[in-house]
């Protein structure tokens, strides 16, 4: 996620203006198509490739994702 | 695998309350739920780690057709701090102990309900994905930042 290109400012309150006025259509939007259009599958390599993973702690978690998912799924910390 | 819809949003929600599970919507699926504008690809539910309340939340999960064993029944039971479930009519992500939330009652004293969802406050999703500090989650935060001024200001009018 990058600023809007012309870095449009709406200076009362601090937010580009794109992103403002996506909060504002998406608030006259009733939840249920809020979900409808939030929620996307797609594949994830590894990742889906088992129906169930437990860790005990979220530092093993965290070194799972590192040491198994491809980079640019975004998982690994910065 | 279909993506998570209203419908199934609604049977999790119908599902928890009848068992009396104690959980929160976080993550991005949460901020979706406050009326984020954003896209994700499954929910992340933050539960409080009783055994009761992990039995409670393997029944709940069974009744909605995920195919659980006895031994992840135990694990959730449990309170492992992450399980990924894959196993059911849509995935689903359940969180123990979230990066950057101390404990479960405090941001349960500080959750929201949306038509019934029980969400993380909006700073607490932000608390937790600034803690994670993923890319994915580095990528999310300047937007959500943004949608939280936006939010505080609809809440004051």
């Amino acid at each position: 996620m990058t600023l809007p290109e012309d870095n449009a400012i709406v200076e009362q309150v601090g937010i580009p203006l794109e992103w403002m006025e996506e909060f504002e259509a998406a608030a006259r939007r009733p939840l249920e198509m809020r979900l409808r259009y939030a929620f996307i599958h797609t594949y994830k390599p590894v990742l889906d490739d088992a129906p169930y993973r437990a860790f005990d702690t979220m530092a093993d978690y965290r070194r799972w994702c590192e040491e198994n998912l491809p980079d640019w799924l975004g998982y690994g910390r910065v | 695998m279909a993506a998570f819809e209203y419908r199934q949003g609604q049977e999790v929600r119908d599902a928890l309350a009848r068992h009396g599970v104690r959980y929160l919507f976080i993550g991005k699926a949460g901020a979706i739920l406050l009326g984020f504008p954003d896209t994700t690809q499954d929910a992340d539910l933050f539960v409080e780690r009783t055994p009761a309340n992990g039995r409670a939340l393997v029944e709940a999960l069974r009744q909605l057709e995920f195919a659980i064993t006895d031994e992840q029944a135990r694990e959730i039971e449990r309170g492992k701090d992450f399980v990924q479930l894959k196993n059911g009519p849509f995935d689903l992500d359940l969180v123990f102990a979230p990066d950057g939330i101390e404990r479960f009652e405090d941001a349960w004293q500080r959750h929201i309900e949306v038509e019934g969802f029980p969400v993380c406050h909006l700073d607490d999703i932000i608390a937790s994905k600034a803690a994670t500090n993923r890319a994915k989650d580095r990528e999310t935060l300047p937007r959500l930042r943004s949608f939280r001024e936006y939010w505080y200001r609809k809440q004051r009018g």
